[in-house]
């Protein structure tokens, strides 16, 4: 067992980074951060399709944002190129403006109906 | 027993293939199905409500699958700081999602940020880290909790403690778990899978990117960090920059030496991002651009106009013009 605790004990004594920046991550470590980013992007999942609160419904697909943004950064870190970082930026330009629409369509239904429930505009499938 | 050695190493091979075999998709999928169960469980709903066992169940099971993943390769774990910021991240993100508050929900989604800024720190991306905490935790949380706090009836004096119904109630909490957590499993075998065929890239220099910077490495600027650095003497003069070795060569009153690239001209995270984004996506930067004018002006568009969807309320308000002769006249200022 001293495999583990020789590998934590050295991580314990380095710095915050995950290995030195240039030094190339590994191929686990990269399946760590991948697996931590689809149970962030499930969870956004789920949350959007069991929630009936529309704020709480678009906190989700910002949560779902996240995950494709941890991704992104892993990629950038494993590949050691930047342009995974580059992307996050655009990432955030859609989430930001995604947030200002939808948010003033909450607001613009809030008056309408007097109620968050998405299930009050049923009738506007199909 | 009569084993030589060499079948017993190519036994233990194999014996440990088979374990993995066995072991690997048994793990994971047994962590996977907690997970689903848990997070079904903490969903909110009317009657009993087992938040708690839900939540539990459901770290237990990412932790089975981190475990599986960290004993398949325990000489590359990754820095045990993704731990401590991973587990914080999950366990936030899955309360974003059941707690029946909203209000509640944005801030346990300000804490996932957070966590996900610290794993954007291990992972070397600065800029990302710090751009994070302004644009999400500063910028778009507090939009969200001002239309929170514009979007929610007033409680009666009777009952302030109350929910909205459609807080209370989740809709279809078994049908989605499940379908996510297929998702999931889908995913995971995949990138388990898929990971091990992925070619490592080789380690660069840090300072290779200063070799399409020429105007950040000028002879003077590096020779000045040199000085101020203390490694080159007075009369010793610039010869060549190799980013590549990160390397300056330099000619003294002993001939031509080799010293490192000063600390201070070495190229940072902001840097690098900044050079990828402006050389590389010089038109994506003019269309984001683009993209939130747009957004802005559709946000101030929607939120100022009263859209009157109802075909009654038309109808009632033509009656009452036609009623009063087509002349509106409001009685309490013109009595």
């Amino acid at each position: 067992m001293t495999f583990g605790l020789a590998n934590l004990a050295n991580a314990a004594g380095s710095t915050l980074a995950q290995a030195g920046f240039p030094e190339p991550m590994s191929t686990p470590a990269l399946a760590h951060y991948l697996f931590l980013s689809a149970v962030l992007f499930v969870i956004g999942m789920v949350g959007f399709v069991t929630r009936r609160n529309l704020i709480i419904m678009f906190l989700c697909t910002e949560l779902m944002f996240q995950a494709a943004g941890l991704a992104l950064i892993a990629f950038s870190r494993f590949h050691l190129h930047h342009t995974g970082q580059t992307f996050v930026i655009f990432v955030l330009t859609i989430a930001a403006a995604e947030a200002a629409l939808a948010l003033a369509l909450v607001v613009l239904l809030f008056r309408k109906k007097d109620s968050l429930s998405g299930e009050e505009w049923r009738e506007m499938q199909g | 027993m009569g084993s030589c050695p060499g079948v017993t190493a190519s036994c233990g091979e194999h014996s440990g293939r088979v374990l993995e075999q066995l072991t690997h998709p048994f793990l994971l999928f047994l962590g996977l199905a907690f997970g689903g169960v848990g997070l079904c469980l903490a969903l909110p709903r009317k009657r009993v409500n087992p938040q708690v066992i839900g939540a539990v169940l459901g770290g237990l099971g990412i932790g089975i699958v981190l475990l599986g993943l960290g004993l398949r390769n325990p000489e590359q774990l990754p820095n045990y700081n993704f731990y401590i910021f991973g587990i914080i991240a999950a366990g936030s993100a899955l309360r974003v999602i059941t707690h029946p508050r909203p209000v509640y929900a944005a801030l346990y989604f300000i804490l996932t940020i957070l966590a996900s800024c610290g794993l954007y720190l291990i992972l070397s991306a600065e800029f990302m880290a710090f751009a994070l905490v302004i644009v999400y935790a500063g910028a778009i949380l507090i939009t969200y909790l001002f239309v929170i706090m514009l979007a929610t009836q007033a409680p009666s004096e009777d009952q302030l403690e109350s929910l909205a119904e459609y807080d209370v109630e989740s809709r279809s909490p078994v049908v989605a778990a499940v379908t996510g957590f297929v998702l999931l499993a889908a995913l995971t075998t995949m990138f388990f899978k898929g990971s091990t065929t992925l070619e490592a890239p080789l380690a660069i220099h840090p300072d290779a990117l200063l070799a399409q910077m020429p105007n950040k490495v000028t002879p003077e600027k590096v020779m000045r960090s040199l000085e101020r650095e203390g490694t080159v003497e007075e009369g010793e003069s610039f010869v060549a920059l190799d980013p590549e070795a990160g390397t300056v060569t330099v000619l003294g009153l002993e001939g031509e030496r080799v010293v490192a690239i000063p600390d201070d001209l070495g190229v940072k995270n902001v840097e690098a991002v900044g050079f990828d984004l402006l050389n590389e996506h010089p038109g994506s930067i003019e269309i984001a651009g683009v993209v939130l004018l747009m957004a802005m002006l559709g946000a101030t568009v929607l939120s100022r106009k009263q859209v009157e969807f109802e075909e009654e309320a038309k109808l009632r308000q033509s009656r009452a013009l036609s009623a009063e002769g087509g002349v509106f006249s409001d009685k309490e200022v013109r009595p």
